[in-house]
């Protein structure tokens, strides 16, 4: 459904990404996992066709996305419909008077006559239909995070891409998420540096380095053994530890967030 | 210089209301003619910024802290056109929904602090800007202060000239000119320092520019 | 529709109270927004009061020591100034609590995103600013010299600047992700 060939990527000069190929199938899913600053958000927003890249190529169901092929009203109008990224921060993708006109401004856009059933539906999956005439600037990080993955899932896209969805999540919340996540069809790539939540989001892992390239492609479940490989993708760190008066050092995360 | 409602009479703003609209249309157009995807949001953040902007305090000598208007700052970074647009939402909004400043007041306000305090700010920086990037932000924020300051206080003092009551009891702002020139823009002089050393401080805040994300691809201009 | 009715109502009954010069009038009008608030009038009486205090109250004090000055009597100027002010005041006040801006203003589709979109991130940016000036204050053991004050401005002031050019980018871009440029072209 994806596939991503020999991708570069930079900001005003400085590399984002680095030679990054990877295919996805369709219905699959995957986590994408990188420390801060490695690029992960980059990538979800050339796969969503908002930035484009340096060089290499991104083909999305057999067909290059690009400015130009973007500049195609018909791809552009299915590509919008059937891409959905959640941005990390979702104050980004709210604009709408209402939490009912924005997760029905998709619906409305794309011209669906379902567009309150759907509305209704959604809200309530995602556990806001209680919300639905309150401004959306005016609830909290974590409802504003339902609200846009709402938005989203109400045009029921195939191919999901989210950035960091559990950072302004409490614990139980995140455990909620992850189960939703797993029980939905869609494609679906999901961003975290959260190493220990990585094999609950998908079994498939891609692990971007500090150095902006793809350092793993693989399993999710060996990946907490491979320290050489997490150390040099900045998960893990080392330092001190006490335990009562016993001091020692290893390798570990730290991710409650 | 929040003017509340009252003090300006309809000679005044009615005018007002005139130019400041036919602004507002060349503004607009100005925008809609290079309307690309960012110019929506772009208005949008630029007016949050001039908002937050009018928030900070810088203390005078003296144990005075005074609110800095900023606009040399925004009119330097995002152009006359847009500053102006951004300001005159901020009075929008300020009137109606956190009723700071009065309607009657609000072209008034959106002609002296947004298009002639810009006008005055792009000037002052483009003409020293040759000489001395710094000397060139410090006057950016000081001649936009100023100089809408001075406008302002014009029109504070023209009030008791336009109407009066049959007993010469003045109906608005009862002060003539030789009283708020001096009252108006005196302390401004001042407060135009802080906002121009502020402008400077900012600027050098800003250089070398930060990386910024990429302009999204989104339709181009017609 | 209700809405854009108040908001013409207003604008209508500002316009009007320019024009009215007896204070016995002007003392009616307020007594009758006042009186159409309600509950509410309290409120709004106090916070139209807070609101033109400063500049009514600096211009009324000045006028008093001029007139004492000069020998005339300032009483009806006084008067008549400080009802027209706290009536339109009241009224902006009144219009506030019930009027929906978005809605007033839902004629043009563009001008209600625009609304919608700096009102949220004149929000965001307030609570940052608060956090900024927080920040200042919980590092500050003593009372903050004037240089460091000024120092502390200018970051705020340029990390302000430099997020707007990135939010605007950031919005933009989520505005495109979800199809809303597709009616555009």
């Amino acid at each position: 459904m994806i596939d991503v060939e020999r991708l570069d990527h930079a900001y005003d000069g400085a590399a984002t990404l680095r030679d990054v190929s990877f295919r996805l199938g369709a219905g699959e899913k995957a986590v994408l996992l990188g420390c801060n600053g490695c690029g992960k958000s980059t990538l979800l927003k050339i796969l969503a066709g908002l930035v484009h890249p340096l060089s290499g190529g991104y083909r999305y169901d057999g067909r290059t996305v690009d400015a130009a092929s973007l500049r195609d009203a018909s791809f552009r109008r299915r590509f919008r419909a059937e891409v959905g990224l959640l941005f990390q921060r979702s104050d980004a993708m709210l604009f709408n008077p209402t939490v009912r006109d924005e997760i029905a401004f998709g619906p409305r856009q794309h011209g669906l006559d379902d567009a309150e059933a759907r509305v209704v539906r959604w809200a309530t999956a995602l556990g806001v239909a209680e919300l639905l005439d309150r401004a959306p600037w005016t609830l909290s990080a974590g409802q504003k995070q339902m609200v846009c993955l709402a938005s989203l899932l109400v045009l029921e896209p195939r191919l999901l891409l989210l950035d960091e969805p559990t950072a302004a999540l409490d614990p139980r919340s995140t455990g909620w998420l992850v189960d939703f996540l797993q029980d939905l069809d869609q494609t679906l790539l999901v961003t975290t540096h959260n190493l220990s939540l990585a094999p609950e989001l998908g079994p498939r892992c891609l692990v971007l380095g500090e150095d902006h390239a793809l350092l793993h492609d693989g399993g999710a479940d060996g990946l907490a053994g491979n320290l050489d490989l997490l150390r040099r993708a900045n998960l893990v760190h080392g330092h001190r530890h006490r335990h009562g008066d016993r001091e020692h050092r290893h390798d570990h995360t730290h991710d409650w967030d | 210089m929040h003017v509340p409602d009252g003090f300006l009479g309809p000679q005044t703003y009615l005018p007002a209301y005139g130019v400041a609209a036919a602004a507002w249309t060349f503004g607009l157009r100005r925008l809609r003619a290079r309307l690309d995807a960012a110019t929506l949001p772009r208005l949008a953040v630029v007016t949050a910024t001039a908002f937050v902007l009018m928030m900070i305090t810088v203390p005078l000598p003296g144990g005075t802290t005074v609110h800095v208007a900023g606009i040399g700052m925004l009119a330097v970074l995002f152009g006359v056109w847009n500053a102006f647009l951004s300001l005159s939402l901020v009075f929008l909004l300020q009137a109606l929904m956190f009723g700071d400043g009065g309607v009657t007041a609000l072209p008034v306000n959106a002609l002296a602090m947004g298009l002639v305090g810009s006008l005055a700010a792009v000037g002052a920086h483009r003409l020293l800007r040759p000489v001395n990037r710094d000397a060139a932000l410090f006057a950016a924020g000081w001649a936009g202060t100023v100089a809408s300051a001075t406008l302002m206080a014009g029109v504070l003092g023209l009030q008791p000239l336009l109407s009066r009551a049959p007993d010469g009891s003045p109906l608005f702002f009862p002060f003539g000119w030789k009283t708020t020139l001096p009252a108006v823009v005196l302390p401004h002089l001042a407060v135009g320092v802080a906002d121009g050393v502020l402008a400077l401080l900012a600027g050098r805040c800003l250089a070398p520019r930060p990386a910024t994300a990429a302009p999204p691809p989104g339709p181009e201009a017609p | 529709m209700r809405d854009r009715a108040l908001l013409l109502l207003y604008l209508g009954a500002i316009v009007a109270a320019t024009f009215v010069h007896d204070p016995a009038r002007l003392a009616a009008a307020l007594a009758a927004v006042l009186l159409a608030s309600g509950r509410r009038a309290p409120r709004v009486l106090a916070r139209a009061s807070r609101a033109a205090a400063p500049f009514a109250a600096a211009v009324s004090l000045g006028w008093l020591a001029a007139s004492w000055w000069e020998q005339r009597p300032a009483g009806a100027a006084l008067l008549r100034l400080n009802l027209r002010v706290l009536l339109m005041t009241s009224l902006t006040f009144a219009l506030a609590a019930r009027l929906d801006l978005q809605r007033a203003l839902g004629f043009s589709r563009t001008l209600r995103f625009a609304l919608v979109l700096t009102v949220s991130q004149v929000l965001t940016f307030r609570r940052l600013h608060a956090d900024f000036r927080l920040a200042l204050l919980s590092r500050s053991p003593r009372r903050v010299s004037t240089a460091a004050s000024l120092r502390h401005g200018a970051a705020a002031g340029a990390w302000f600047l430099r997020r707007a050019e990135h939010d605007a980018a950031e919005i933009a871009q989520a505005l495109d992700a979800r199809g809303f440029f597709l009616d555009r072209r």
